[in-house]
């Protein structure tokens, strides 16, 4: 395997949970968001200091929303190192899609590292997803609630996610 | 041993020892089965090396093609990644050796080209010192490699990259990304299994080469048109890459090694340009240049002397003119022509002269001074218009020597000895005009001059016709001369016989030629009738008549006055 000192992440989610407003303010935005219809991924960049202080770059595809991983999906996947997981909590069916979609990636890249960010913080009042669900997805991988409005909980998920990620 | 047992022996032993034989010999089978991947190695090299190595080729030859085959049509990535390190550069070297010949040939006849720009090129590598091909090259090459990246094939990430200086920063990382989202998403889309890929893109100057390798493939931005060794090259450093990391884990210090000489944008640049295909050093344009410069001075040329023709052509034409001395001509400031000179009042026009030069798109302008002239036609035009001579009197001017001949009364006889040497240019006089109160003697002078002067007057015709129209002014001044004719043989107490004679030119059949001189001869009698001759005093001439036998050879008409004694 050759190896770059980057390493490559993969958003996923169902439709519409803030995948994009999640990091848009956490990444370089080189590209057009117009490539998550076309294309089906942008692609972006950003630095997360790791815990011996040292940066790590991660490239994050983010893909569009979706259900289920197909021939493309599985193609944009490999190589992933890591794997972001994104759930509106306002919506308790896209933490099915998340964790369904969790075990498609596992057959394209079984090493990722996982971390499942429940969205949409600023509105946990609506929320339909049960603190005792996420209580007990803490037992499998890192849970995260974040807030795509104020930042919240975004940093630290991927700063989880960069130490999760094997060297 | 009992009895049984005994008979047993007895009937069973043979089969027995059969069965023992049998099982023994499917043990040693079975061993040999286990270690047949032991031995089929060396079993192996035996045959081939042994004297049956030819005859096992041959055998192994059909199942081994066909597991090929299978494999081709099943594992084709497998296999592709297999021959993808010797594949390239066998095709290369079988390609390369070929057009290596032609393109010697082809560079050795551009390289010895005569055009302005080679020898240029010639002269700065001999001042230089470098090699004619390199210099060629130098000025040849126009295009540059932007960026280059290494790219690893199954991540989309950077494992290295080299940018061509003073080019804004970019994120490698991103743009490496979304080139293998996008590179994914045409083949998916497109491409057909088996793995057709994203090779190349080009957006206005700038060109993006794909190159696919089997761990990681080599993204590389070129502005310009780049030429034919480059993708060589590009292809050359990604199979020394591949080579050079092996198949298993790559150390980070040896991959940073590798590509770091393999990515040298400077040496790349070089190797590519040194088998560049030499562009030829194109003479046409040149040729072209050329010829537009020789065109458009044989144009000015050309035009040159077409204007020069013209204007001396008229210089000659206005000195040939009587009654006018031409003193110059300025032709400097073209179309405009200033033509200086003298002009008698009793010369003709000059404005018919310079038709030609209007024609020709001149602007002539004329600047004429009045003087008298010797010349003896103005002479004598000045002599008949002072004089005012009878048609019984002929006049002519022959070296300034004034000559007047026939009848005239009296009266103006007396007049013209006075007056005529004091005509200007008049040198001399030589008066013989015959001083006559006889009407009948000056009414046959003037016939007689009649008959001098109405063969001079002739109407011309175009080929084949038999009808003049722009010969109006003929016919009017002959109709104007014939005016009394009628009353004047009568006076002279004679009688007149006029012919209109038609002539024709030397070529053509005699009978078409004697219809057209019948059919002149009848217009002009036509005209002249109209025109109020009496119809009984005119007649057609016949070719019969011997006095007309030997006409003129020439498309024209006149009229013949004879006089006859009796009226």
């Amino acid at each position: 395997m050759i190896r770059s000192s980057a390493r490559k992440i993969c958003m996923l989610g169902d439709f519409g949970v803030g995948k994009t407003s999640l990091v848009a303010r956490f990444v370089h935005n080189t590209f057009s968001e117009k490539y998550l219809t076309t294309v089906g991924v942008k692609v972006d960049t950003c630095e997360v200091a790791r815990t011996d202080g040292e940066p790590r770059k991660l490239v994050v595809w983010d893909m569009a929303g979706r259900n289920g991983i197909d021939t493309l999906g599985a193609s944009y996947l490999r190589g992933a190192s890591g794997l972001l997981l994104v759930v509106d909590g306002t919506r308790a069916a896209t933490l099915r899609t998340a964790l369904n979609l969790l075990m498609q990636a596992r057959t394209v890249v079984p090493a990722a590292a996982a971390v499942l960010m429940v969205n949409k913080l600023d509105l946990i009042e609506h929320w339909e997803v049960e603190p005792l669900t996420v209580a007990e997805l803490r037992n499998s991988l890192p849970v995260f609630e974040t807030s795509a409005l104020t930042g919240d909980g975004v940093v630290q998920a991927f700063a989880t996610l960069a130490r999760e990620i094997p060297e | 041993m009992n009895d049984l047992e005994r008979l047993r022996q007895i009937l069973l032993d043979g089969d027995r020892r059969a069965l023992d034989e049998a099982r023994r010999r499917i043990e040693a089978a079975e061993q040999r089965q286990l270690t047949l991947a032991e031995r089929l190695p060396q079993a192996l090299e035996e045959v081939q090396h042994g004297p049956h190595g030819e005859r096992f080729a041959r055998v192994m030859a059909a199942p081994v093609a066909g597991a090929l085959g299978t494999a081709v049509r099943s594992s084709r990535h497998l296999i592709i990644d297999a021959l993808f390190p010797i594949i390239g550069p066998t095709i290369r070297k079988a390609v390369g050796e070929a057009m290596r010949s032609l393109v010697t040939d082809i560079n050795r006849a551009l390289e010895s080209s005569f055009t302005l720009r080679g020898l240029a090129w010639r002269v700065e590598a001999w001042r230089s010192g470098v090699p004619y091909a390199e210099v060629v090259l130098k000025h040849t090459l126009a295009w540059q490699v932007d960026h280059l990246f290494l790219i690893e094939r199954e991540s989309g990430l950077v494992l290295d990259r080299a940018s061509a200086p003073a080019l804004p920063a970019l994120d490698a990382d991103a743009i490496a990304g979304m080139l293998t989202a996008i590179g994914d998403f045409v083949s998916d889309s497109v491409g057909r299994e088996g793995g057709d890929t994203l090779e190349s893109a080009r957006v206005g100057e700038h060109l993006l080469w794909l190159i696919q390798g089997p761990r990681a493939n080599l993204a590389c931005f070129i502005r310009g048109v780049p030429g034919t060794g480059l993708h060589a090259r590009l292809q050359e450093r990604l199979e020394r890459i591949h080579a050079a990391l092996g198949a298993g884990d790559a150390d980070p210090a040896l991959v940073a090694s590798v590509s770091a000489e393999n990515l040298d944008l400077k040496a790349l640049t070089a190797d590519a340009a040194s088998e560049e295909p030499r562009r030829p050093t194109a003479w046409w344009p040149l040729l072209l240049i050329v010829l537009a410069l020789v065109g458009v001075l044989a144009w000015f040329m050309l035009r040159d002397r077409g204007w020069e023709t013209r204007v001396e052509a008229l210089r000659g034409r206005l000195a040939d003119h009587p009654g006018f001395v031409l003193t110059g001509i300025d032709a400097g400031d073209r179309p405009r022509l200033v033509v200086r000179g003298l002009l008698d009042p009793d010369a003709d026009p000059l404005q018919p002269l310079l038709q030609p030069a209007i024609a020709a798109g001149a602007q002539p302008q004329l600047l004429v001074q009045g003087y008298l002239s010797t010349a003896d036609a103005i002479v004598q035009r000045r002599a008949q218009r002072l004089l005012q001579p009878p048609p019984s009197v002929r006049i002519a001017v022959t070296d300034g020597v004034l000559a007047l001949d026939g009848v005239a009364p009296e009266a103006w006889v007396e007049q013209a000895r006075l007056r005529a040497p004091l005509v200007a240019g008049v040198r001399d006089l030589r008066l013989t005009v015959e001083a006559s109160q006889r009407p009948e003697a000056i009414a046959r002078a003037e016939l007689e001059a009649l008959v001098r002067e109405l063969p001079e007057l002739r109407g011309r015709f175009e080929r084949g016709e038999a009808a003049a129209p722009e010969s109006a002014a003929f016919v009017d001044a002959l109709a104007e001369r014939l005016r009394g004719i009628g009353q004047k043989a009568a006076t002279a107490g004679v009688g007149i016989d006029l012919v209109a004679v038609g002539c024709n030119d030397a070529t053509g059949a005699d009978s078409t030629n004697a219809g057209l001189r019948g059919r002149r001869g009848e217009w002009l009698r036509d005209a002249l009738i109209e025109r109020g001759v009496p119809a009984a005093l005119i007649r057609v001439a016949d070719d019969a008549d011997p006095q007309f036998r030997d006409r003129p050879l020439e498309r024209s008409v006149f009229l013949h006055l004879d006089i006859t004694s009796h009226p």
